[in-house]
C-alpha cells in the first residue's frame, strides 16, 4: 500500500481520518492560544476529562434508543458537551461558594468527572460489548472509523470557533490581558468568559474522538506554546497556532499510517495509533519551536549570550593592550595571563580584533593598537570609570567595591546612557580611584 | 445646575467585605470636580478596594457610588482605570501600540474592528506620553516607567472625565513620574478630576489638592492643607506614623529650607 499526499485528502478511507484530525488541530490550536494566553492549561485537562461520562452517557442512550450510527455520534458529542460545560460551573461552585482554590478545585472536578465516566463505562463491559469499545477507544481517541459524516460535523464546529474567534477577537483579548480593566470599560466580561467556554467544550469534544480524552489538553496547549516563540503579534499568534494544529493533525495521520506500515511484516503486526502520534508530533514542533526559535528559543539565547562574552572578551583584551603598553605592542603570551578564558579563543578574538582594524601586528605574536583601536579603548575605559564614579557618588558604593561591577557594566551601557551619566556626573575627569577619564571626544 | 452636578465622585455609607472580613466601612465623602486628588494610607488600608468599588469591580456589601449624581452605568464611559501594573502579564503578545488601543475597545463597541481615526488617536497620545518611538515594541520590552507610561496613555484614549490611578508611581524611575505628574496636573487644569493611590508621603503636599486618608474606615478627607496633618497621619498610621513624621519633616527642611 502506497499512498501519495494526495490520496490522504481523497480516498474514501483516508481522507475522513486525515481531515478530521487537521480539523481538530486548527480548532484545538486557536481556542488553545486563548487557553494559554489566561494560564488555564489546566483547564482544557479537566474539560476533557469531564467531557468523558457525558459521551459515555450519549452513546448508551443512542444505543438504548437503537438509533444509526451518525446519530449516535451526534449523542456522544451532546452528552460530551454537557457535562463538559457543568464541569465549568461545579468548578465556578467549588471556588466561590465552598471556597476551594482553583487549581485544587480543577484537579478535583477531573478525578471525579473521569472516575465517574471509567466506572460507568466498565458496567456495561459485558452487558453492551460494542458500546464498551466505542467508550474505550474516547480514551485515546480512534480516528481509522472516522467517516465523511465527522468531517462534516468537526467543519461545522471548527468553523464557528474560527468565526467567534474572528469576531470577538477584539474583547477576547482584552478580557484575556487584563480583566479589571475590560469590565471598566463596560465590556460584557462574563459574557466573553462564557463564550470562550464554550468555544473550548467545542474544540474539546472535537478533540475526544480523535486524540481523546487523556491527550487533548497537549493538542489546546503545545500549537500556542509553539506559535507564541516565534511572534510577538497576537494576530500571529493564532494564525500559527492553527497552521501548527493543522500541521500536528496531518503529520501525526501520515506517520501513524506510514510507521504501522512500514514496521509491520507478514508474520508481526504493529499498530501505531494515530491521536497519540499526532499528541507526538506537537509536542515535537513544540520542543523545536522551544529550542530553535529565533528570539526566544533556548538555542538562540545560548547564542546571544555567546557572542556577548565573545565581544566582552575583544572589548577587554583591546583595554588590557592599552594598558599596557599602548604604542610598545604587547605579547600574546603576555595577553593570554590575564584571561581565564583557553588561550586559543584569545587568540581567535585577537584575530578577529585585527581584521575588524582595532589592532595590529608589529611583529609575530605582537600587537599594537590602531589609531581607531585606540579610541574605542579609550571609550571602553571612560564606561567604565564612568559609571564607577556614578556607583559612588550617587548610589553610595564603596570605591574598593565599584570595579567589579563596572567591569560588567562597560559593555552594556549605550551611547544614550553615556550621555545621560556625563550629564549627571557633570562630566567627571578622574574616577574614585583617582585615575583620569578618557574624553569622550578623540583627542585632535 | 443641580447641586449633586458638581461633585465628580460622592460615595455614602460605602462598605466592603473579603469574606468575613470587612476591608471598608462605611466610607461616605463627595469630592468637587476638577481636583487632583490623592488616596492615602498605610498598607492593607483598603486603598485599592476603595477604586475597585467605586468602579463597580466589587461588589460592596452595603452603599452607594454616584459621579456628578449619575449611577456608574449611566456614565462608565467617561470614567478610566488604569490599575496596578503588576496586576497583568507583561509577556502578553502585543505591542505598546495594540495596548494604548485598548483604551477605545469600550466605545467602539463588539464585534466591530478600531477605525483609522482610533489607531492614530493611539499613536497621539503615546507621543504625549514621550513613548511614540516604542510604537511596536513588545511590552515586556519597555521599563517599568515605560509601561506606566502606556497604561495611561491607554487611560487617556478613553477622553474620561474622571481618572483612577492605582499606585502609577510605584517603582518607576523619576523621569516618567515627572512625566506623568505634568499631565495629571494639564488634565487636572481642564476642569478633569482625578484619583490617585499614592505611597510616598513625602510628596503628597507637592501632588496634591485633595486627599483622602484611609485605614478600612475614612480617616478624613479634603483639601491636603486640612487634612495633612499629624493628627490625621497619626490617626490612619496609628504606632507606625513616628516613622513617617521623621520623614516629612526631613523632606520639609529639604524643599523649604531649614524650618
Amino acid at each position: 500500500m502506497d499512498f501519495t499526499l494526495f490520496d490522504y485528502f481523497t480516498d474514501p478511507v483516508l481522507r475522513a481520518p486525515t481531515i478530521g484530525s487537521m480539523l481538530m488541530g486548527l480548532a484545538a490550536g486557536l481556542i488553545g492560544v486563548v487557553v494559554y494566553l489566561r494560564k488555564e492549561s489546566l483547564l482544557g485537562e479537566t474539560l476533557s476529562h469531564a467531557a468523558f461520562p457525558g459521551a459515555i452517557a450519549g452513546i448508551f442512550v443512542a444505543s438504548f434508543l437503537g438509533f444509526t450510527e451518525d446519530i449516535t455520534t451526534l449523542f456522544m458529542l451532546l452528552g460530551a458537551g454537557i457535562t463538559a460545560f457543568a464541569s465549568i460551573y461545579l468548578v465556578n461552585w467549588l471556588q466561590v461558594k465552598v471556597r476551594v482554590p482553583s487549581d485544587a478545585a480543577l484537579c478535583f472536578v477531573l478525578a471525579a468527572t473521569f472516575g465517574v465516566g471509567i466506572t460507568a463505562a466498565s458496567q456495561m463491559q459485558f452487558t453492551h460489548a460494542a458500546e464498551y469499545r466505542r467508550m474505550l477507544s474516547l480514551l485515546y481517541g480512534q480516528t481509522a472509523t472516522m467517516t465523511d459524516f465527522h468531517i462534516a460535523l468537526y467543519g461545522i464546529l471548527a468553523t464557528s470557533i474560527i468565526v467567534i474567534l474572528a469576531l470577538l477577537h477584539k474583547e477576547v483579548k482584552i478580557v484575556a490581558f487584563d480583566r479589571n480593566y475590560a469590565f471598566s470599560l463596560g465590556i460584557p466580561v462574563k459574557a466573553i468568559e462564557s463564550i470562550f467556554f464554550f468555544l473550548v467544550v467545542l474544540a474539546v469534544i472535537i478533540g475526544i474522538r480523535t486524540v481523546g480524552v487523556v491527550l487533548m489538553s497537549a493538542m489546546l496547549i503545545a500549537p500556542a506554546v509553539s506559535a507564541r516563540q516565534f511572534t510577538n503579534r497576537l494576530s500571529t499568534v493564532f494564525l500559527l497556532a492553527g497552521l501548527f494544529g493543522i500541521c500536528a493533525g496531518f503529520i501525526g495521520n501520515y506517520l501513524s499510517l506510514t510507521l504501522t506500515h512500514s514496521f509491520s511484516s507478514a508474520t508481526t503486526r504493529v499498530s501505531i495509533p494515530t491521536g497519540p502520534t499526532i499528541v507526538l508530533t506537537a509536542a515535537t514542533l513544540c520542543l523545536f519551536a522551544l529550542i530553535c526559535a529565533p528570539e526566544r528559543g533556548l538555542a538562540s539565547r545560548a547564542w546571544r549570550i555567546m557572542l556577548f562574552r565573545y565581544r566582552c572578551l575583544c572589548e577587554n583584551i583591546l583595554k588590557c593592550i592599552w594598558r599596557l603598553s599602548p604604542e610598545d605592542g604587547t605579547l600574546t603570551q603576555e595577553l593570554v595571563k590575564y584571561f581565564n578564558t583557553s588561550p586559543s579563543l584569545v587568540r581567535l578574538a585577537l584575530h578577529s580584533l585585527k581584521r575588524q582594524g582595532w589592532i595590529q601586528n608589529i611583529s609575530h605574536q605582537v600587537w599594537r593598537l590602531t589609531p581607531d583601536g585606540k579610541i574605542k579603548a579609550e571609550k571602553i575605559v571612560r564606561l567604565h570609570r564612568l559609571w564607577e564614579v556614578y556607583l559612588a557618588d550617587y548610589l553610595g558604593v564603596g570605591a574598593e567595591k565599584v570595579h567589579r561591577n563596572a567591569e560588567e557594566m562597560e559593555h552594556i551601557i549605550t551611547p544614550e546612557l553615556e550621555e545621560a551619566l556625563t550629564k549627571l556626573l557633570k562630566d567627571p575627569k578622574t574616577d574614585p580611584h583617582h585615575q583620569p577619564i578618557p574624553s569622550k571626544n578623540p583627542v585632535l | 445646575m443641580h447641586p449633586d452636578e458638581k461633585k465628580a465622585l460622592r460615595t455614602s455609607q460605602l462598605s466592603v467585605n473579603y469574606g468575613k472580613t470587612p476591608v471598608l466601612w462605611d466610607v461616605t465623602l463627595s469630592i468637587p470636580e476638577g481636583k487632583l486628588v490623592g488616596i492615602v494610607g498605610p498598607n492593607g488600608a483598603g486603598k485599592s478596594t476603595f477604586i475597585k468599588t467605586v468602579l463597580g469591580l466589587i461588589k460592596p456589601i452595603a452603599g452607594k457610588v454616584d459621579f456628578f449624581g449619575k449611577p456608574l452605568p449611566e456614565i462608565r464611559q467617561k470614567i478610566a482605570y488604569v490599575p496596578q501594573r503588576e496586576t497583568v502579564d507583561w509577556d502578553f503578545p502585543i505591542t505598546a501600540h495594540d495596548l494604548v488601543l485598548m483604551g477605545r475597545y469600550g466605545k467602539i463597541g463588539i464585534l466591530r474592528r478600531p477605525r483609522k481615526a482610533d489607531h492614530a488617536a493611539a499613536d497621539d497620545y503615546l507621543d504625549l506620553v514621550g513613548m511614540a518611538a516604542y510604537r511596536d515594541r513588545q511590552i515586556s520590552q519597555l521599563s517599568g516607567g515605560q509601561q506606566q507610561r502606556i497604561y495611561f496613555a491607554r487611560a487617556l484614549m478613553q477622553e474620561p472625565e474622571v481618572y483612577f490611578l492605582d499606585e502609577p508611581f510605584a517603582g518607576i524611575d523619576i523621569s516618567s513620574e515627572t512625566v506623568l505628574m505634568d499631565i495629571l496636573r494639564r488634565l487636572r487644569t481642564s476642569g478633569k478630576t482625578i484619583f490617585v493611590v499614592h505611597h510616598d508621603l513625602t510628596t503628597v503636599e507637592s501632588y496634591f489638592d485633595w486627599i483622602i486618608l484611609l485605614n478600612m474606615r475614612l480617616i478624613g478627607y479634603g483639601e491636603v492643607s486640612h487634612v495633612f496633618n499629624p493628627e490625621m497621619l497619626n490617626a490612619a498610621y496609628g504606632k507606625s506614623y513616628a516613622l513617617f513624621d521623621e520623614v516629612l519633616k526631613l523632606s520639609r527642611q529639604k524643599t523649604t529650607g531649614m524650618e
